[in-house]
């Protein structure tokens, strides 16, 4: 009876001493989805952002001193999951990353009142660009609307003139592949294109015949595509089958990954993608992470995945993360920042040429800068395509033209806060950006 | 011993007839009532209420409205989900047209329109039953799925097609949106799933609960005895779908705070049924057993491996977790196969006798 009650004040004393230990940490929790009928999309992006935070932590020890804990929680894509994962993670983290726009749906009204920022690199709600209405929100580098807005610029480069084109947007019936529309409905109405949103639901992605048969009714000139997860692989597939020509068919960068590009190899050549990320498998970072995770038996990933895009634009999101910390310990003067000091870093990004070559990330990112009033970015991106083995860039970088739906974007956000009312503005920040 | 029944004498109707005429289930109810009204939500964490004592209150009401139509009537039901999803838009829409009202009372009109989608949908039970109604109900749920995607009018011409529900307040205090307290959405939610159980009780105690009783047990022998089978498959329609339809109010409104449409297909009305089936069929305590099985049970898996310690990767956590739920499910139904309701209650026959069984 004495030892048993020794070794429970032991168990105690140990559990205390432990919760002192582990103080000394930057809480940031990721919430992944390695399970489900998205894994097959998750892995790569997760497995990217998790080793490029192992590699900070193994080589510099962290962030500014301070070891990162970029812990996962399993959503399985589930929005209900998703909100358990927030609620469980909310006390201590300093960002969160919903990574579904689902998800970015419902936890983006609480931001205000739980005053953590949300992190949604290139998905989420297109109108958190107004930082001055969605304080808490970032999705930097780049958003659906500069998607839009930058294929629509690389055919008309290619093309000239749109007038008269007929563009199919080939969506997933759900909010992320409507996210898009009023931007291309807007240069529809500008350019003189004919625009017809075609959805795919979510029951129907493995079998788009239906929508297929309509594609090659209509002979349209350009297909775009915003899919998602099994979606990409059915459509890609069915093109082939049905013999559309790649050359015109364009997904966002969600939809260029790697393995559905795979399935049909040297068929596939010639499809393209916007993207905000590119893989340079010799970029030093690759590098560190090579010999400090990899080789270290730290990493989940291999070869094969680490040379894709998902990969990469994994690296590139950490990386936008670890730069906000970065610039609030800079700015606070204190290693161990807090969730609101990380919302000011993630409004001071600023992404130089120089800045991304000093971190390794050489032709993995395209330049951007956040501010109070800009949460987005604008990067840019690259259009890539597919070669029949893997995914190159096809033109220089594409800045999208943000003026064209500015004010898109402030009748949104306002739109968002009056149905939201009582919704904090963010009156510090001045209008320009 | 605990539960000696003997000696407790009634001597009037209205004792006889009380909603629990044994002191030893009053007393129980007591405690539970006690746990519900003052314990959990004094000490619940703003984590427990969000993924443990909210949605299972709320998915009990859901399976309890199925319950009424599927276990007590006997009209088998796919269609959970999508009339979920009618409470809901009704809801939206009404305290988006009308933003005066008081959301309590929204809430509690939503149930109308999914009970007149309901009766719609319930009309083919006069004419067919057991699988080939469920196909019928099928019918709903894609259909009204299709439509709350479809029906822009229904979510204000949102560019993203999903609601948000906006801040409401109930006498200067917000009830819905994300300014309200979790502790708030707690004891609306409880007053209302109260109430609705309350009613629930009586009601299936009483004239109705007997006519859809005798309906689901041999359809021809009630209407040889004078049951008007048009009436109780109807009232059981509208009943279970008004209930349903408040559960789903409540789903978006205390608890979700956003929804897209396929939030309310085919999966939900998966789980609504297995809560009902687990639970038991044609049982009121079922429903709640069967919502803490499946929605809370998982949540507090979740937590296990780190309480312990244990460096499991979440990926990993989440599959031991569909595995264990899934396998307990399986034993709950070998064990007993009419749900966890039957097995409480033969628990409570042995212990009336014990110690002493004959």
């Amino acid at each position: 009876m004495r030892q048993m009650t020794k070794l429970a004040l032991a168990a105690v004393v140990a559990g205390v001493t432990a919760g002192a230990a582990i103080a000394q940490e930057l809480y940031a929790p990721n919430l992944a989805y390695r399970t489900g009928p998205f894994a097959a999309t998750g892995i790569p992006l997760m497995n990217g952002q998790a080793d490029y935070l192992s590699m900070l932590n193994a080589r510099d020890g962290g962030v500014g001193g301070i070891p990162v804990n970029a812990e996962e929680c399993e959503t399985g894509y589930s929005t209900e999951k998703g909100v358990e994962c927030y609620e469980k993670t909310k006390g201590k983290a300093i960002v969160t990353q919903p990574w579904s726009t689902g998800i970015t749906l419902q936890v983006l009204p609480k931001t205000n009142v739980d005053e953590i920022p949300i992190l949604a690199p290139g998905y989420g709600f297109s109108p958190m660009m107004d930082g001055k209405t969605f304080q808490w929100a970032f999705n930097a580098p780049s958003g659906y609307w500069d998607a839009a807005d930058m294929i629509v610029q690389y055919l008309e480069g290619k093309d000239g003139d749109l007038s008269g084109k007929k563009i199919v947007h080939l969506h997933l019936d759900h909010p992320y592949g409507k996210e898009p529309l009023p931007v291309l409905e807007a240069l529809a109405a500008a350019k003189g294109f004919e625009l017809l949103p075609i959805p795919v639901g979510l029951k129907e992605m493995q079998n788009q015949s239906a929508q297929w048969l309509q594609i090659r009714r209509e002979r349209p000139d350009y297909v775009i595509m915003w899919g998602w997860g099994a979606m990409n692989a059915g459509a890609i597939t069915e093109a082939v089958k049905t013999k559309f020509n790649m050359e015109n068919f364009i997904g966002v960068w969600w939809a260029g990954h790697d393995a559905d590009l795979k399935l049909v190899g040297a068929e596939g050549k010639g499809y393209k993608s916007i993207s905000w990320s590119f893989p340079n498998p010799d970029a030093p970072v690759m590098a560190d992470i090579k010999k400090h995770v990899v080789d270290m038996g730290k990493s989940q990933s291999n070869p094969e995945e680490m040379s894709g895009v998902f990969y990469s634009r994994g690296i590139v999101i950490s990386a936008i993360l670890a730069e906000g910390i970065t610039a609030a310990q800079d700015h606070f003067g204190t290693a161990e920042i807090n969730a609101s000091q990380l919302r000011w870093g993630l409004e001071n990004i600023n992404m130089t040429e120089e800045r991304i070559s000093e971190l390794g990330l050489d032709g993995m990112v395209p330049p951007f800068s956040t501010s109070c009033a800009n949460h987005t970015g604008n990067s840019g991106g690259w259009m890539l395509e597919w070669d029949g083995d893997k995914f190159v860039k096809v033109s220089d970088l594409l800045t999208p033209n943000t003026d064209g739906y500015a004010d898109l974007v402030a009748d949104k956000a306002a739109e968002y806060a009056t149905s939201n009312a009582p919704w904090p503005m963010n009156e510090e920040c001045s209008a320009e950006s | 011993m605990l539960y000696r029944t003997a000696g407790q004498f009634k001597t009037s109707y209205k004792s006889d007839q009380a909603l629990f005429p044994i002191k030893q289930d009053a007393f129980l109810l007591g405690i539970i009532g006690l746990f519900v009204l003052a314990i959990f939500p004094l000490t619940a964490s703003e984590f427990a209420f969000q993924t443990m004592l909210i949605p299972v209150m709320i998915y009990a009401l859901a399976a309890l409205g199925l319950n009424i139509l599927t276990g007590y009537a006997g009209q088998l039901s796919l269609g959970t989900g999508a009339f979920m999803g009618v409470g809901a838009y009704a809801c939206y829409k009404m305290v988006t047209l009308m933003p005066w009202m008081n959301p309590l009372v929204a809430i509690l009109l939503s149930g109308v329109f999914s009970a007149g989608v309901g009766v719609l949908f319930g009309i083919p039970s006069l004419r067919i039953k057991g699988f080939y109604l469920a196909i019928a109900t099928l019918a709903a749920q894609f259909f009204l799925v299709w439509l709350f995607e479809k029906w822009a009018w229904l979510y204000n011409y949102n560019a993203s097609g999903a609601i948000q529900v906006p801040n409401l307040t109930v006498f200067g205090g917000y009830v819905t949106g994300p300014q309200a307290d979790s502790i708030v959405q707690y004891y609306v939610v409880l007053g209302i799933v109260a109430l609705m159980t309350m009613l629930c009780i009586n009601l299936t105690r009483g004239n109705l609960g007997r006519t859809w009783k005798a309906t689901r047990d041999m359809d021809i022998a009630a209407e040889l005895i004078g049951i008007n089978l048009m009436k109780s498959k109807l009232t059981a329609f509208a009943i279970s779908s008004y209930i349903v339809g408040v559960a789903g109010a409540l789903y978006v409104f205390m608890w979700k705070g956003a929804a897209e449409p396929n939030l309310f297909d085919i999966p939900l009305s998966f789980q609504v049924l297995f809560i009902a089936i687990i639970g038991g069929l044609g049982s009121v305590l079922g429903n709640y057993l069967g919502a803490i099985l499946i929605v809370g049970l998982p949540v507090v898996l979740n937590l296990v491996p780190a309480t312990l310690g244990l460096a499991i990767s979440s990926a990993m956590v989440e599959h031991l977790n569909i595995m264990i739920v899934g396998s307990l499910i399986v034993f709950f139904l070998i064990v007993e196969p009419h749900g966890l309701n039957q097995l409480w209650r033969l628990i409570r026959e042995k212990l009336i006798i014990w110690p002493f069984p004959h």
